[in-house]
């Protein structure tokens, strides 16, 4: 595996509330390494949508960067100045949005809103951005006369396939895909993400893919990311994370989901709700509903360990991985901590 | 595009209520106390003249009988004479309809480009000191009766100053060969300025709200967020996307707006001594000239249902959610 | 919203409490309290004319050596805000003036709602045939030019101030009307009223205790506008000569000092007071609905 295309170390982001300032983002470290798709996985509230939001630095007006970098094709995106942070948008970084139905603007045909993306961003003509609309549509499996038609006029997979079109339309480098497949039901999910992985094989670009779904994760990542309260839990291999995973909240999450092939096993809840962010706990974030949990866990934060290269995991009993999974697949260890 | 049985059923909606109107019209008129000839005759007129003039206004006939030969006249678009002017009722109106529109349009175009462009940035200052202030300021030009703006502002510049003309469309004893000669004068631009600039502040209010709560609305909007993150230009942002979504019930409003101000100019009209339908009205009222003042009612009311009929028109046409579903 | 906290709540054994909270004043926000503010105060201006005037505000008054006062500068001869052509005390007619507009306003208001929410809730709630002749009258009534209504009204009826009041009664429903209508229709569906339904309430107790307690404030709301809408048509009415001529009113004196010339002698101690007041009471009218769109809209508040 070469240089990596991003690469996030000790992101802070910090959203002003009435209370005081929350830290949704605290201290997220990960790679994206050139031409894989790397899967940011994790409850709601865990910080995913807003490191994938923080990487196209449009925020709420609430938010802020407090701290950390984003070094993208040499360059830390945190820093650069908002002139040049825009010229990368969409030329470089192409995002995906969760809901395609209200991320497209109701008023304007498709056509027209590839075309700005395509002028504007692009510096194409007119007639070079129809052709590459043509083909842009083609690429995503729908006839190029609904180029014509307003998003209203799209079903939902329709809709997410226009969004890819989109994203796809100036060969970005890298596309974030936040929830890209949440709002649809699973048959259609299958065939978008089919189509997804098929363009970002075929066009050689990195994809950050942005989901609570385990299950999405291991049908579609190489690489995967697993978030809890604003922190990297684990990140790695897909494979090796979600076959041997050495985080005890890694271990409940693929507990809670359906087999990745299908076959569906018991499954087990992790009991209780992630902490709240504008107080967080002390030691280990997931130590309040972690069944492995000891003393040390409650009072210092764990450190990052690598069991192997490419591998990182943040528990300060990961060297006791194997004996821990074990236990973690017994519905009993997780039912006690309820 | 809208269904046709959709106009349709518009259409006859239309018709419904004008003929509505015009009934309650009719009642008013004829139920009301007073002969309805008190303005025409002539004290000296004996009793036999008095009958003879009486069924020639058909009025010697029961109620419902004149009900529906005043019918049958409204569709042929047949309104009877003017008592004072003893001309056709029509004929006048249709004379001064257009000063009216010109008014109306001309002080509406000013207030509405104000206010959207306003309404707009407003919404982009969001929580400033000047957006706070700004609201208020806004709700009090709404508060204030029409024609005491165009008093203070007759005093001001045409009294005080003397920029402007105190009243009319044009200076005394002029000519003009058309219309359209008339309303492309530098005469007529002065006349028309105080009027129109009072209509003007009193209508920028409606744009100016509906434009800054809509681009509130709008700006939250996923597509909005989505066009920043294309690194689309500023203009794009603002312009394109947000407030083309926040202009769609702006426009809406302009026509009712339109079928609001000619009711309201009545009193505008007057002030300034505007030649147009309201202050026809208002002088056929005191002058008891009834068939004028139905006329002018009747006008003003077509003018209003029509535009209540194409804001939902425009609605439909401007929504591509709604043309196109 | 407040309107289930009511429902909720105790019964209040505080009599004068009950009819306080009943209103659903918007106290929260800093808008409604200034139009609250306004409103007292005009209220007291009305109440204490008599004591606060300093004229009879249509005697015609005479200097000491038998002059006509006419035509007074503000605070000549202790005309507070001087004299009309006539000699007439302007700031007399200006207490006395709110009278006229309190009473008007308040009275087309509470028609205006009371009409438009009983029509609504009516409509609304038994919906067919019913619903269909009340929405054709609202249609017809949107229909009616409302300006040239009154006046064509006030020139067939004897000069009055209740011909405003009655116009607006015949013709501003509508809105009110369409409107709690369409709330009625969303309320009518809300699992405590199909709850109220399904126990066997009668028509009549789930409309009064389920439904309009939750759209009064949109009734007060509406209200609150109408209030501004009469003062300001009967200000339009008699300024074009269709008032009573035996009352005082704000409209009366703007209309005195037009015809009077006041413009050209640039007399604005005369018809620029009347004028603030009404904007004074119609603005207040309008920062209480806002207040009111905050209760029903708390969106807006974010």
């Amino acid at each position: 595996m070469g240089e990596a295309l991003l690469s996030v170390r000790d992101l802070q982001i910090a959203y002003r509330v009435s209370e005081g300032e929350v830290r949704a983002v605290d201290g997220t470290s990960f790679d994206v390494p050139a031409g894989t798709i790397t899967g940011l996985v994790g409850e709601s509230g865990c910080g995913k949508t807003t490191v994938a939001r923080a990487l196209t630095r449009v925020m709420p007006g609430n938010a802020r960067i407090a701290g950390g970098s984003a070094r993208f094709a040499g360059r830390d995106l945190m820093a650069l100045p908002e002139a040049e942070m825009n010229r990368l948008r969409w030329r470089d970084i192409a995002f995906i949005p969760q809901s395609a139905m209200n991320s497209l603007d109701p008023v304007y045909r498709v056509e027209s809103q590839l075309n700005e993306v395509l002028i504007q961003r692009g510096g194409m003509t007119r007639r070079q951005a129809r052709a590459r609309a043509e083909e842009l549509f083609d690429m995503v499996g729908i006839e190029a006369r609904r180029l014509r038609d307003y998003p209203h006029q799209f079903s939902g997979g329709m809709r997410q396939r226009v969004a890819i079109a989109l994203a796809l339309a100036l060969e970005p480098k890298l596309v974030i895909a936040d929830e890209p497949v949440t709002a649809l039901d699973v048959i259609v999910q299958r065939q978008i993400l089919d189509q997804l992985l098929e363009l970002q094989r075929r066009l050689g670009i990195s994809v950050i893919l942005v989901t609570h779904d385990i299950s999405v994760v291991a049908y579609v990542c190489d690489r995967v990311v697993v978030m809890y309260a604003g922190q990297v839990a684990e990140a790695g291999d897909m494979r090796r994370v979600l076959t041997r995973p050495e985080h005890p909240y890694t271990m409940g999450l693929t507990n809670a989901f359906p087999d990745l092939q299908g076959a569906i096993g018991i499954l087990t809840p992790i009991e209780g709700a992630p902490p709240n962010l504008l107080n967080p706990p002390s030691g280990c974030r997931f130590a309040p509903r972690c069944p492995f949990s000891g003393a040390m866990c409650q009072h210092r934060p764990p450190d990052v360990r690598a069991p192997e290269p490419g591998h990182a995991v943040s528990c300060h009993r990961a060297g006791e991985a194997p004996a821990l999974r074990a236990a973690a697949a017994r519905i009993e260890t997780w039912a006690a901590m309820a | 595009m809208l269904g046709l049985k959709q106009i349709g059923g518009r259409l006859a909606q239309l018709i419904f209520v004008l003929w509505a109107v015009a009934t309650i019209l009719f009642l008013m008129f004829r139920l009301m106390p007073g002969n309805p000839l008190a303005a025409y005759i002539d004290p000296t007129f004996t009793e036999d003249q008095q009958q003879i003039l009486m069924a020639k206004f058909g009025l010697d006939k029961p109620l419902w009988e004149q009900y529906f030969i005043y019918l049958g006249n409204l569709v042929q678009g047949e309104l009877g004479d003017s008592f004072f002017y003893r001309q056709p009722v029509f004929d006048r109106i249709i004379e001064l309809l257009p000063n009216t529109l010109v008014l109306t349009f001309s002080s509406l175009l000013v207030a509405y480009a104000f206010g959207i462009i306003v309404g707009a940035w407003l919404a982009w200052r969001r929580g400033r000191m000047v957006e706070k202030a700004a609201i208020p300021f806004v709700l009090t030009t709404r508060a204030m009766p029409e024609f005491w703006l165009g008093m203070i502002l007759l005093a001001i510049f045409s009294f005080w100053l003397g920029w402007f003309p105190a009243g009319g469309t044009r200076p005394a004893g002029a000519e003009y060969d058309s219309l359209f000669a008339l309303y492309t004068s530098a005469d007529f631009l002065v006349h028309l300025t105080l009027p129109a600039l009072t209509l003007a502040i009193y209508s920028q209010g409606l744009p100016l709200l509906l434009m800054r709560s809509n681009m509130l609305d709008v700006m939250r909007e996923d597509f909005v967020t989505m066009a920043r993150i294309k690194g689309l230009s500023g203009w794009s942002v603002v312009v394109r996307h947000a407030a083309r979504n926040a202009l769609l019930p702006v426009m809406t409003s302009f026509a009712i707006a339109v079928g609001y101000q000619i009711q309201g100019n009545v009193v505008v009209e007057s002030v300034f001594s505007w030649p147009g339908l309201g202050r026809e009205l208002v002088n056929a009222v005191s002058a008891s000239d009834y068939p004028l003042a139905q006329g002018a009612f009747l006008m003003i009311a077509v003018v209003v249902v029509l535009m209540n009929l194409i804001a939902d028109l425009l609605y439909g046409l401007l929504d591509p959610r709604v043309s196109h579903a | 919203m407040p309107s289930d906290a009511t429902l909720a709540a105790p019964a209040d054994r505080n009599l004068l409490g009950r009819i306080f909270r009943s209103l659903h004043l918007p106290l929260g926000d800093p808008f409604a309290l200034v139009g609250l503010a306004i409103y007292a105060l005009f209220i007291l201006v009305a109440i204490f004319a008599d004591q606060i005037a300093t004229h009879d505000p249509t005697e015609i008054l005479y200097t000491p050596d038998y002059d006509l006062a006419a035509d007074r500068s503000p605070g000549a001869d202790g005309f507070i805000l001087g004299t009309t052509s006539l000699g007439r005390d302007i700031f007399s007619q200006l207490v006395y003036g709110s009278r006229s507009a309190l009473l008007i306003g308040m009275t087309a208001a509470f028609m205006v709602a009371l009409i438009g929410t009983v029509v609504g809730l009516v409509a609304g709630y038994f919906g067919g045939l019913v619903d269909t002749v009340l929405m054709r009258m609202a249609d017809i009534a949107f229909g009616i030019p409302f300006l040239p209504f009154v006046i064509v009204l006030a020139a067939f009826l004897e000069p009055s101030i209740w011909n405003v009041v009655l116009a607006m009664a015949l013709v501003l429903w509508r809105d009110t009307g369409r409107v709690i209508r369409s709330q009625v229709l969303s309320l009518r569906t809300r699992a405590y009223v199909e709850a109220a339904r399904v126990c066997g309430s009668s028509d009549l107790k789930i409309v009064f205790r389920h439904i309009a307690p939750n759209i009064l404030p949109l009734s007060f709301l509406y209200g609150s506008i109408a209030i501004g809408w009469a003062i300001l048509t009967e200000a339009s009415i008699s300024f074009l000569g269709f008032g009573d001529p035996e009352t005082i009113s704000w409209g009366y004196m703007l209309q005195d000092a037009y015809a009077s010339q006041a413009l050209s002698t640039r007399a604005f101690y005369w018809f620029v007071p009347p004028g603030l007041c009404i904007i004074l009471v119609v603005v207040a009218g309008f920062f209480i609905s806002r207040g009111y769109e905050e209760i029903l809209f708390p969106k807006l508040k974010e």
